[in-house]
């Protein structure tokens, strides 16, 4: 369970939010709302650890008792950008970032990985730089690194950048799946309609705004 | 689940190997770039006496390889800094220590592939009848010279990781904190090879050479944490 605790975050002398308290429990998917840059992929970022924030906690809980590392815990999908080395290929980006998760990957698995998100095919797969990829195939690859992830927390902002309706359908039923395990996930994206049913809370920034 | 600090560290090295092996031209580029100064520098110096040419040649051998390797560590975190790579590996439970002696690793590893040709170069083009120029001596100071430039290429790149401004530190910072390493390697590789072997002078050299090696090995590992949460 991950709980968040009066956060608030300053970007100079600017208050981005403050005050923010979210308690993410298994099967919850809390939309992230609010107007452009009243610091939505901010806040994600400050979840997965990537700024600090100038006040509040943020803690993974584990049998109620707080986790030294709550990035064991969480999976971040930034916005605009897939985390993917574009040099290599897909199966070397997906057992690459398994394996610094301590998982043991073989190619296989990989391969299956990519079934799903229609890359797994031998021209695709292996030999074949992932800059090479469309905008939607590079999501569709950084969504199949999420969910090989043996994380209960996915960070996602703007998930469904690039992807097609096929892709689309893919990740609602990854992602309520995701849910049904017990997992959780934050989620800033301005396409509501393929969540309808899914999200189980709404935080409006704008309200957390300091003017 | 999470993976221990070596095997992050043994994913890591694996993974920035692949990176350098399938973009070749970050390899052969500081290598090239080496051997076409020692190929100026030789132009440009003509014809020496003997007593000259051994001093020449440890300067410019050296100073061509310190800029090489300069250029090599420059491009160090380049495959992390695309697609926000580098910012998502923080956002893993990564051992910052790890990072750090994955990317040291590297770049000795790299630095070898620039370091031991541009010295048989340099010996090559300084070659005299009445000289031995290439000594495996000499190779090993200039590889105990790495082990210090290398911890200092890794923390100076990592400075250069976010804010692109700071980039203009990178030379400001390198070329005076490799000033003394540079000396100690030039000075001790001329009496080694003046003398024939290891004499107490080169010794006391070497001496300063592991010091700073040391050094910069500790700060890199201390400050690289700092630098890697900042940006």
């Amino acid at each position: 369970m991950l709980v968040i605790s009066n956060l608030s975050f300053q970007f100079r002398h600017r208050r981005l939010f403050e005050g923010l308290s979210i308690t993410a429990a298994p099967g919850d998917l809390i939309h992230i709302s609010g107007p452009n840059g009243v610091g939505k992929s901010t806040f994600l970022a400050v979840v997965a650890g990537l700024l600090a924030p100038a006040s509040g906690e943020i803690a993974y809980l584990v049998d109620g008792a707080k986790a030294t590392d709550r990035r064991t815990y969480l999976e971040y999908l930034p916005a605009e950008a897939n985390g993917l080395y574009l040099k290599m290929d897909a199966v070397e980006n997906l057992l690459f970032w398994t394996r610094l998760r301590g998982l043991k990957l073989d190619p296989n698995a990989a391969f299956a990985a990519l079934d799903p998100w229609n890359l797994n095919h031998p021209l695709l797969r292996v030999g074949f730089p992932v800059e090479k990829f469309s905008t939607g195939m590079k999501r569709r690859l950084a969504l199949a690194r999420l969910e090989l992830s043996p994380v209960p927390g996915w960070l996602l902002d703007e998930p469904l950048y690039g992807l097609d309706q096929q892709a689309l359908s893919v990740f609602q039923n990854r992602l309520r799946a995701h849910l049904q395990r017990g997992g959780f996930a934050l989620l800033v994206s301005h396409d509501l309609e393929p969540f309808r049913g899914l999200i189980t809370q709404t935080i409006d920034l704008a309200k957390r705004s300091a003017p | 689940m999470r993976a221990s600090p070596w095997q992050q560290y043994a994913v890591l090295v694996k993974q920035g190997l692949r990176a350098e092996l399938v973009d070749k031209e970050r390899i052969v580029s500081p290598i090239l770039f080496a051997l076409t100064l020692l190929l100026l520098f030789a132009f440009a110096l003509g014809d020496l006496d003997d007593a000259l040419r051994l001093k020449v040649y440890l300067a410019e051998t050296m100073l061509t390889a310190l800029f090489a390797l300069q250029v090599s560590f420059s491009r160090l975190f380049e495959p992390d800094r695309q697609d926000r790579v580098f910012d998502l590996l923080r956002t893993y439970p990564l051992s910052h220590t790890s990072l750090f002696l994955a990317k040291y690793t590297l770049v000795s590893l790299l630095g070898s592939a620039t370091l031991i040709p541009t010295l048989l170069f340099g010996a090559f083009l300084n070659q005299s009848p009445k000289l031995q120029l290439f000594s495996w001596t000499v190779v090993g100071i200039a590889l105990l010279a790495l082990a210090g430039l290398g911890a200092l290429g890794v923390l100076l790149s990592a400075l250069t990781l976010k804010a692109n401004a700071r980039q203009i530190l990178y030379p400001l910072l390198y070329f005076p904190l490799t000033t003394p390493v540079l000396l100690a390697a030039i000075q001790s590789s001329r009496l080694c090879l003046e003398a024939g072997g290891l004499t107490p002078d080169v010794n006391s050299w070497l001496g300063l050479l592991v010091a700073f090696d040391c050094i910069y090995i500790t700060l890199g590992i201390l400050l690289f944490t700092e630098l890697v949460d900042e940006s």
